[in-house]
C-alpha cells in the first residue's frame, strides 16, 4: 500500500524546521562552531586573461598574526584539476599560472582573524603578463562553434522547417537576447576544513552532498569514504550550489598545512567569479502559422556564452520544440568561447531563457494574426510531444490559462497595445506559457520505527529552502500512519545515504519515492510477522491488507494492534530500514552510483514511455509611467500543474519565489561586463539589482489539480523552477501591451522605453 | 583593544582587533550566528539587529562604536521555548524559504512595528525594503508582519 | 581594512584636538586625511573594508549627538545639527510639513536601517557610487589614484553623471539629502583648527576638473556641526522625486529637488536641484531663471528643464539620463505645481 504515504499530501503543514530558522538556530554551513578556526582570505586575478609573472607576499607576510599564503608555487601541485558543472573540463586556480577569467582564485591568505587575513589578502601585489582578453559575443577573440549533440543534447528536428516557413503566410522572425546573471544566493560561498587524522570533513553549503565529497576525494587524490560533507542548512542555492567549485580543496590544503581549522567566508564581489552564473544568450526564432493560427514551422537557433575550456551548454530547444503542436521543427545551437568563467545551473537553465525567446515569439505572432495570446495556445496544445510523438504524462497548460486568466481579469484587456491608461500610468497585460520537465532520481534513506510510534529518517538530502524536511516528513507521517510532529528527518551529511543532487526539480519526487518505499518495507515487515504470529490478531491474515493508520497497525476489518506489539514482535529497541529506489527506466546499477556521486536521473524528455513536463500559464501586470517610465509590476498571477502537490504551503513559497524570480530577470538582473577587460562590473547586491518588498505587491498562485499516474508512481512533478519560466516574456509581452514596444532583450529598462 | 558588549541583557568581554564589526564579533566570537552575512557592505539586511532598541546594520558597525550600548539579536527574540510573536507569524505563514534572510527579516519587522510602520501594507513593504530576500518571501513576510503587529501590541 | 587606531571624542572640542594631528596639515583633501571621523560608518566602514579609504586613526563622534544632533526650526528657517540621524530628520513632523523635499529626500534614501546609523554630515560626504573607484583591482581611477586614468570613461557607466563632469572624472555625486540642500540654498556651519565659519552649501563640494580627488572644500581635519536651510515662502510646496529601476532601496538614476513659490498661478520664485545626474549635488539656477514670473503649465515645466539640462553631456551608456533628467524635472514641477498646501 505505497499509496499511504501520499496519504498527507495537499494538506498544508508549517515547516518542522520552521522554529530552528527563526530562532536563529538553524545551522548554515559558516555557522557550525569548530575549535580554534584560522580564517581565508581569497586573492582573487585582476585580469582576465593571461599569466601569473610572480607575487610580491612580503607585506603580506610582515602583517601581525599571519599565518600562510597558497600560491600555484606552494601548493599548486597538491590537487588535481577540478571539472565543471557538466563533469568535463573547466577553468583552473592555483594549479597553474593560468587566468582564465576575471576574479579567478590566484591565492588563499590565511591568518589568524579574518581582519588581519583580509589586510594580508590586500597587500598581495601581482604581477601578471596579461593577453587582451574576450568579454562575450561578438568581441574579438571569441570563438564560435556548432554545439554537437551528444547523450545529454539533442537538436530536436522534425519535418522541413524552412520551406514551411518558406509557405506559409504568416510568419515572425526576430532575434532575443537574455544577459548575464548570477544567483546571488543570500548565503555567501563559504568553506570550512577540519582535518581529524587523514580524515577530513567540509563544512559548506551545497546541493549535492555526495557530488561535493567524491569532487573534492577525487582532486586531493583521498579515498571518498575519508571526506565528509556537512550541510544541513543552505541559504539558497537556485543551482550556484549544484556542483563543487575550485575553492574547496585549497580550503582543505590550508586546513592541512596549518593542522587547524580553515574557515572561509568569501566576499559578495567573489561569489560572482569563484562560481557560476547563467551565461548571455542569443536567440534567432522563426514562427511561422497559418491565418486560423496552426503552426506550420518553428526554428530556433541559440548562442550560449562560456568559458575557454568549457562547452557547458543548457540548449533549451529542447524544451522550445516541445511547447506546441508544429509538423516542422528544426533546432540548432551554438557557443561561444570567451575569457570568462564556467557558467552553470541557474534556476530553470535552458526553460528560462530559451522560452523567453519562443513565448515573446508566441504573442508577436498572435499580434500578427489579430488574435488573442491565449487563443494562439490553445489552438496549438497538444497532448503528445510533437517531436518525438509521445504521450505527455499529462499536460493541464490551458487549464492553467483558463484559471489564471479568470483569476488575473484577463476579459478586462483591451488588446490594443498602449489603449489602457491609469492616470499617469501606462498599463500592460502580459501572458506566456511556464513548464519544466519532470526529472526524479535514485536515492536511498534508512528509517526506523521505535514501538512508542516514533521514527527517525536519514538520509543526505538538502535544504536549500524547499522545504525538503519537512516533504519527508509528511511523506512517512503518511506512511507510516503518524503525525507528522512524531517524525525526524536528519539530512545535510554526507554519512548518511545518498539522494540525488537538488537540482533539476527532482528533489521533492525523489526523497517522496525513497521515503515512501522505506514506510512499505516497514509496514512489510510488521505486517509479515503479524500473519505469522499465531497468537496475534492478524494470525493467518492477508499481509498486503494490513496498514499502518493512527498509531497501529490495522486491519480491513478495523481491527487494530498497537505498534509496541508490532514493532516488539520484529525488533528489539527501533525497526530499522535501510532502501534504495531506483525510479523505472534508470539501470539498476544507478543505486550504487549514487554513493560515488554519479547523479543517474530519469529526465521529463529522455524517457521512452512518455515525454513528462509540469506547465503552467503567468499572468503580469505592468505599469509604466507615462513621463519617467519607471516599469512596476503591480500584479502577478500564476496557475500551474505540477501532478501531486506533497505540501502547498511550501509550494506556494517556491512558485511564488520563482515568479519574483521571474519579475527579476525580466526588469532588474543583469551582470554588466566590462568589454575592453572582460571583467564583471556591478558585483554587489546594490548594483546588481534584484526585487525588494516594495516591488512586489499583489501576488497569487493557483494550484491546478492534477493527477498523473504515468510521470512516477506518486505522481509528483517538480515545483521549483517551473515558477520563473514564463515570467520574462509575460513581462515583455505585457510591455508591448502597453507602450506597443516590443522589447527583445533583458532587462527591460527604463532607457528602452523612453 | 578589550571591550565589553551587552548583547541581549548580557555582559561579555572580549578581546578584538579594533577592526572587528560587530556582525564578526558575533558570529566569530560569541558564537551567536543566527545574525547572517550576506553581504558585508551595507546592502542586504541579513545582519540586521537592534541596537538601543533601534534597528541597525551589524555588518557597517564597528564592536569598538557599541560599548556599552544595548544590541538585542534574534537569538533574543524568543522568550525560552516561546516565540515571539513575529517569530510564530513567520512560521505560520511561511514567510521564508532558505531562511537565510529571515534573522535580519524579523530583528526588521519587530522594528518596524515599533516604529509605527506597519500600519499597511505598502508602508510595511516600503519599511522592509532595506532586507532583501533572494528566495522572494516578499509577500508572506507582509502577511506576516500584518499578523504579529496587533499580537504585539496586545503582549 | 588597514590598521586603526580607534579614538572617542566626548564632545567637539576633543573631536577636533584628536583630528588635527600634525599630518592633517598637509594632507591633499580632507577625505583622504590620515584622520578621519566616524559617524555612523556606512560610508567609511564600506570604503575601508574595500580598501578604497586608508585611515590611520578613526575619531567616533556619536557622543556629539548632544552638541549637534538637534532637528530645530525657527523663523530664520530649520537648523540640523550634523549628528542627527537621516531617520530621525525624515519622521521629524515640523520638518514633515514644512520642508517636504528634505524630509522626502530622506526617506528615499537608503534603506530604514541604514537611515537609523547614517548622520546628516557623513551623509553629504558620502562617496560616488562609480564601481572603478570602488574597487582598486582597477587601476585606472583618477579620484583614487590621481593622474591613473578613468575606467568608467569608456566602460559601464550607467548611472554616472551628465553634469559637471570632466574628462578626468565622470562620477556622479549619489546622494539625495545633499541635493535638497543645494537646491534650498542652505548653508553648512564648519569648525576647524581655527574656528567656526559658515560655507553656502552649493559650495561644499567641488567639480571634478582635473582634480576630481579632492571632492569638497573642507580642509582635512574640518568638521561639519550642522546646516540651515533658510525659511521661505517656497518650502512648503517642496518636494523630491527620486526615479530608480526598483521601487526602494537604490540609489538615484534621477532625482528632482523642486520648491515652489505660486501665486495665481505663476512662479514668484523656483528652488530646484537635481540628484543622480551631476559630478556634485545640483542647483539649476538655469530652471530657476526660466520659471520665475511664468505661469507654470507644461511647457513651462519642458522649457525648465531643457534650461536645466542644456549643458549636459552624455558618456555612453548614461547619455539617457539626460532625457530621463529632464522629464523627472517635468513631473515634479507639475507635481509640485498639484500640490495641496
Ligand atoms: C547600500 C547603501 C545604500 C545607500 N543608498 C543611499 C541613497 O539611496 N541615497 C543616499 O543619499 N545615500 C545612500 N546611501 C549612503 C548613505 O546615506 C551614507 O553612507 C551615509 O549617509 C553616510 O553617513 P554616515 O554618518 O554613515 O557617514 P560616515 O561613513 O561615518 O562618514 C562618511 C565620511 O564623512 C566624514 N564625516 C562624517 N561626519 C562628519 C562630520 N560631521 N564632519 C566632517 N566629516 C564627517 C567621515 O570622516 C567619512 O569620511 C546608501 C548607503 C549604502 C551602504
Ligand atoms: S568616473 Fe571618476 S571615480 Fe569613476 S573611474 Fe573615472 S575617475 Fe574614478
Ligand atoms: S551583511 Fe550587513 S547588510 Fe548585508
Ligand atoms: S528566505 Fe532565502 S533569502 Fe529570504
Amino acid at each position: 500500500m505505497a499509496d499511504d504515504a501520499g496519504r498527507l499530501y495537499g494538506k498544508p503543514e508549517v515547516r518542522i524546521d520552521g522554529a530552528a530558522k527563526v530562532t536563529g538556530q538553524a545551522r548554515y554551513a559558516s555557522d557550525e562552531p569548530v575549535a580554534n578556526p584560522a580564517y581565508a582570505y581569497l586573492v582573487t586575478s585582476a585580469i582576465s586573461r593571461g599569466h601569473i609573472t610572480g607575487m610580491d607576499l612580503a607585506a603580506a607576510e610582515a602583517v601581525p598574526g599571519l599565518l600562510d599564503i597558497l600560491t600555484h608555487e606552494t601548493v599548486g601541485k597538491e590537487a588535481k584539476p577540478p571539472v565543471g558543472p557538466d563533469q568535463k573540463p573547466t577553468t583552473t586556480t592555483l594549479e597553474t599560472t593560468q587566468v582564465w577569467h576575471d576574479g579567478q582564485i590566484i591565492a588563499v591568505v590565511v591568518a589568524d582573524s579574518f581582519e588581519a587575513a583580509r589586510e594580508a589578502a590586500h597587500r598581495v601585489v601581482v604581477h601578471y603578463a596579461p593577453e587582451t582578453p574576450s568579454a562575450t559575443f561578438d568581441s574579438p577573440g571569441a570563438e564560435a562553434e556548432v554545439r554537437k549533440t551528444d547523450e545529454q543534447h539533442k537538436d530536436p528536428a522534425k519535418g522541413d522547417a524552412p520551406a514551411a516557413f518558406a509557405a506559409a503566410p504568416v510568419k515572425i522572425d526576430a532575434r532575443y537576447e537574455t544577459p548575464t546573471q548570477h544567483h546571488n544566493p543570500l548565503e555567501l560561498f563559504t568553506t570550512t576544513c577540519v582535518w581529524d587524522g587523514p580524515k577530513l570533513t567540509i563544512y559548506e553549503p551545497t546541493q549535492t552532498m555526495y557530488g561535493l565529497k567524491a569532487a573534492v576525494a577525487k582532486q586531493l587524490g583521498m579515498e571518498p569514504a575519508d571526506v565528509r560533507t556537512i550541510s544541513r542548512y543552505v541559504g539558497g542555492a537556485f543551482g550556484s550550489k549544484g556542483a563543487a567549485t575550485s575553492r574547496t580543496v585549497w580550503i582543505a590544503i590550508a586546513a592541512r598545512r596549518l593542522k587547524r581549522a580553515v574557515k572561509l567566508v568569501p566576499t559578495r564581489d567573489q561569489a560572482f567569479t569563484i562560481a557560476t552564473y547563467r551565461a548571455e544568450t542569443r536567440h534567432h526564432l522563426q514562427l511561422a502559422a497559418n491565418r486560423d493560427g496552426k503552426l506550420q514551422a518553428l526554428i530556433h537557433e541559440g548562442w550560449e556564452v562560456t568559458s575557454r575550456p568549457s562547452s557547458y551548454n543548457v540548449s533549451g530547444t529542447e524544451t522550445t520544440a516541445r511547447m506546441y503542436a508544429c509538423p516542422n521543427i528544426a533546432t540548432k545551437v551554438n557557443v561561444v568561447h570567451a575569457d570568462r568563467n564556467t557558467p552553470g545551473f541557474m534556476r530553470a537553465p535552458p526553460d528560462t531563457p530559451y522560452m523567453f525567446a519562443l513565448e515573446s515569439g508566441m504573442d508577436e505572432l498572435a499580434h500578427e494574426l489579430g488574435m488573442d495570446p491565449i487563443e494562439l495556445r490553445r489552438i496549438n496544445d497538444t497532448q503528445t510531444d510533437p517531436v518525438d510523438g509521445k504521450p505527455f504524462s499529462s499536460r493541464s497548460l490551458m487549464k492553467c490559462f483558463d484559471a489564471a486568466a479568470a483569476k488575473f481579469g484577463w476579459a478586462k484587456r483591451d488588446p490594443k497595445p498602449g489603449a489602457m491608461r491609469d492616470g499617469d500610468w501606462l498599463v500592460g497585460y502580459g501572458c506566456a506559457t511556464s513548464c519544466y520537465p519532470s526529472n526524479i532520481g535514485p536515492a536511498a534513506a534508512r528509517l526506523s520505527l521505535t514501538p512508542r510510534g516514533k521514527a527517525v529518517i536519514q538520509l543526505a538530502g538538502h535544504e536549500i529552502g524547499t522545504g525538503a524536511y519537512t516533504t519527508v516528513a509528511i511523506t512517512v507521517a503518511g506512511g507510516l500512519g503518524l503525525k507528522v510532529t512524531d517524525i525526524q528527518v536528519f539530512m545535510g551529511d554526507s554519512n548518511l545515504p545518498p539522494v540525488p543532487v537538488a537540482g533539476g526539480s527532482n528533489n521533492a519526487a525523489s526523497t517522496a519515492h525513497v521515503a515512501a518505499k522505506a514506510c512499505e518495507e516497514i509496514r512489510q515487515k510488521l505486517a509479515l510477522a503479524a500473519v505469522q504470529n499465531n497468537a496475534g490478531i492478524f494470525a493467518g491474515a492477508d499481509p498486503s491488507k494490513l496498514r499502518l493508520t493512527d498509531g497501529a497497525l490495522a486491519g480491513p476489518d478495523g481491527r487494530r494492534e498497537p505498534l509496541e506489539t508490532a514493532v516488539g514482535r520484529v525488533a528489539g529497541g527501533a525497526l530499522e530500514v535501510h532502501v534504495e529506489n531506483v525510479p523505472e527506466g534508470l539501470p539498476p546499477d544507478a543505486a550504487a552510483g549514487l554513493y560515488q556521486g554519479k547523479m543517474a536521473m530519469s529526465r521529463g524528455t529522455g524517457r521512452k514511455d512518455v515525454t513528462a513536463y509540469a506547465f503552467g500559464a503567468q499572468f503580469v501586470e505592468v505599469r509604466i509611467h507615462a513621463l519617467t517610465r519607471e516599469i512596476r509590476t503591480p500584479r502577478i498571477v500564476s496557475a500551474f500543474a505540477s501532478g501531486t502537490i506533497v505540501n502547498p504551503l511550501t509550494a506556494y513559497s517556491q512558485y511564488m519565489g520563482g515568479a519574483i524570480w521571474g519579475v527579476s530577470s525580466a526588469l532588474h538582473e543583469a551582470t554588466e561586463i566590462d568589454l575592453r577587460e572582460a571583467r564583471y562590473v556591478n558585483d554587489n547586491l546594490a548594483d546588481y539589482l534584484v526585487p525588494v518588498n516594495a516591488d512586489i505587491d499583489h501576488l497569487d498562485v493557483i494550484f491546478v489539480p492534477e493527477e498523473d499516474s504515468r510521470v512516477n508512481p506518486l505522481g509528483i512533478k517538480g515545483i521549483g523552477e517551473i515558477g520563473i519560466v514564463g515570467m520574462n516574456a509575460a513581462v515583455a509581452n505585457a510591455v508591448f501591451h502597453a507602450t506597443g514596444k516590443r522589447i527583445r532583450k533583458l532587462p527591460i529598462r527604463i532607457e528602452h522605453l523612453l | 583593544m578589550e571591550l565589553t558588549l551587552n548583547i541581549n541583557g548580557r555582559d561579555h568581554r572580549l578581546s578584538l582587533d579594533p577592526r572587528t564589526t560587530l556582525l564578526d564579533a558575533l558570529r566569530d566570537h560569541l558564537g551567536l550566528t543566527g545574525s547572517k552575512k550576506g553581504c558585508d557592505q551595507g546592502q542586504c539586511g541579513a545582519c540586521t539587529v537592534h541596537v538601543d532598541g533601534r534597528r541597525i546594520l551589524a555588518c557597517l558597525t564597528l564592536a569598538a562604536a557599541v560599548q556599552g550600548r544595548p544590541v538585542a539579536t534574534v537569538e533574543g527574540l524568543a522568550h525560552g521555548d516561546k516565540l515571539h510573536p513575529m517569530q510564530a507569524a513567520f512560521v505560520e505563514h511561511d514567510a521564508f524559504q532558505c531562511g537565510y534572510c529571515t534573522p535580519g527579516q524579523l530583528m526588521s519587522a519587530v522594528a518596524c512595528v515599533h516604529e509605527g510602520h506597519a500600519h499597511d501594507r505598502a508602508a510595511i513593504r516600503e519599511h522592509m525594503s532595506g532586507n532583501l530576500c533572494r528566495c522572494g518571501a516578499y509577500p508572506k513576510i507582509v502577511d506576516a508582519i500584518e499578523d504579529a503587529a496587533p499580537k504585539m501590541e496586545r503582549g | 581594512m588597514r590598521p586603526f587606531r580607534y579614538e572617542h571624542a566626548a564632545d567637539r572640542a576633543q573631536a577636533l584636538q584628536l583630528a588635527n594631528g600634525p599630518r592633517e596639515a598637509t594632507a591633499s583633501a580632507h577625505i583622504t586625511a590620515p584622520i578621519q571621523y566616524l559617524a555612523g560608518g556606512t560610508t567609511l566602514i564600506d570604503l575601508m573594508k574595500l580598501d578604497v579609504m586608508r585611515p590611520e586613526v578613526l575619531v567616533d563622534i556619536n557622543a556629539l549627538a548632544g552638541q549637534h544632533g538637534a532637528i530645530r526650526a525657527d523663523a530664520s528657517g530649520l537648523h540640523l545639527g550634523a549628528l542627527a540621524r537621516m531617520a530621525d530628520a525624515a519622521d521629524d513632523l515640523v520638518v514633515r510639513r514644512d520642508y517636504p523635499m528634505i524630509a522626502q529626500s530622506l526617506e528615499l534614501a537608503a534603506s530604514p536601517q541604514l537611515r537609523n546609523m547614517a548622520s546628516l554630515g557623513g551623509n553629504v560626504l558620502q562617496r560616488t557610487r562609480c564601481n572603478y573607484f570602488r574597487d582598486p583591482s582597477w587601476t585606472a581611477c583618477n579620484k583614487r589614484h590621481p593622474g591613473s586614468g578613468c575606467a568608467a570613461m569608456d566602460g559601464v557607466n550607467r548611472k554616472l553623471a551628465v553634469l559637471g563632469a570632466s574628462d578626468h572624472c565622470i562620477a556622479n555625486y549619489p546622494g539625495d539629502f545633499g541635493v535638497a540642500l543645494a537646491a534650498l540654498g542652505a548653508t553648512v556651519d564648519i569648525e576647524g583648527a581655527g574656528g567656526r565659519r559658515v560655507l553656502a552649501f552649493e559650495d561644499l563640494h567641488r567639480l571634478p576638473g582635473d582634480t576630481p580627488h579632492i571632492e569638497t572644500n573642507l580642509k582635512p581635519g574640518e568638521l561639519i556641526t550642522g546646516f540651515t536651510v533658510p525659511a521661505g515662502p517656497w518650502t512648503r510646496r517642496s518636494l523630491y522625486l527620486k526615479i530608480r529601476d526598483r521601487q526602494s532601496y537604490e540609489f538615484a538614476l534621477t532625482s528632482a529637488a523642486v520648491a515652489l513659490d505660486v501665486e495665481g498661478g505663476v512662479v514668484r520664485e523656483a528652488r530646484i536641484g537635481l540628484g543622480g545626474l551631476a559630478a556634485k549635488p545640483w542647483r539649476s539656477h538655469e530652471a530657476e531663471a526660466a520659471l520665475k514670473g511664468r505661469p507654470l503649465d507644461e511647457a513651462a515645466a519642458h522649457a525648465a528643464a531643457d534650461a536645466a539640462l542644456a549643458k549636459a553631456a552624455g558618456h555612453g551608456e548614461a547619455t539617457f539620463k539626460i532625457e530621463l533628467g529632464r522629464r523627472t524635472l517635468v513631473r515634479a514641477l507639475l507635481q509640485a505645481h498639484a500640490m495641496e498646501v
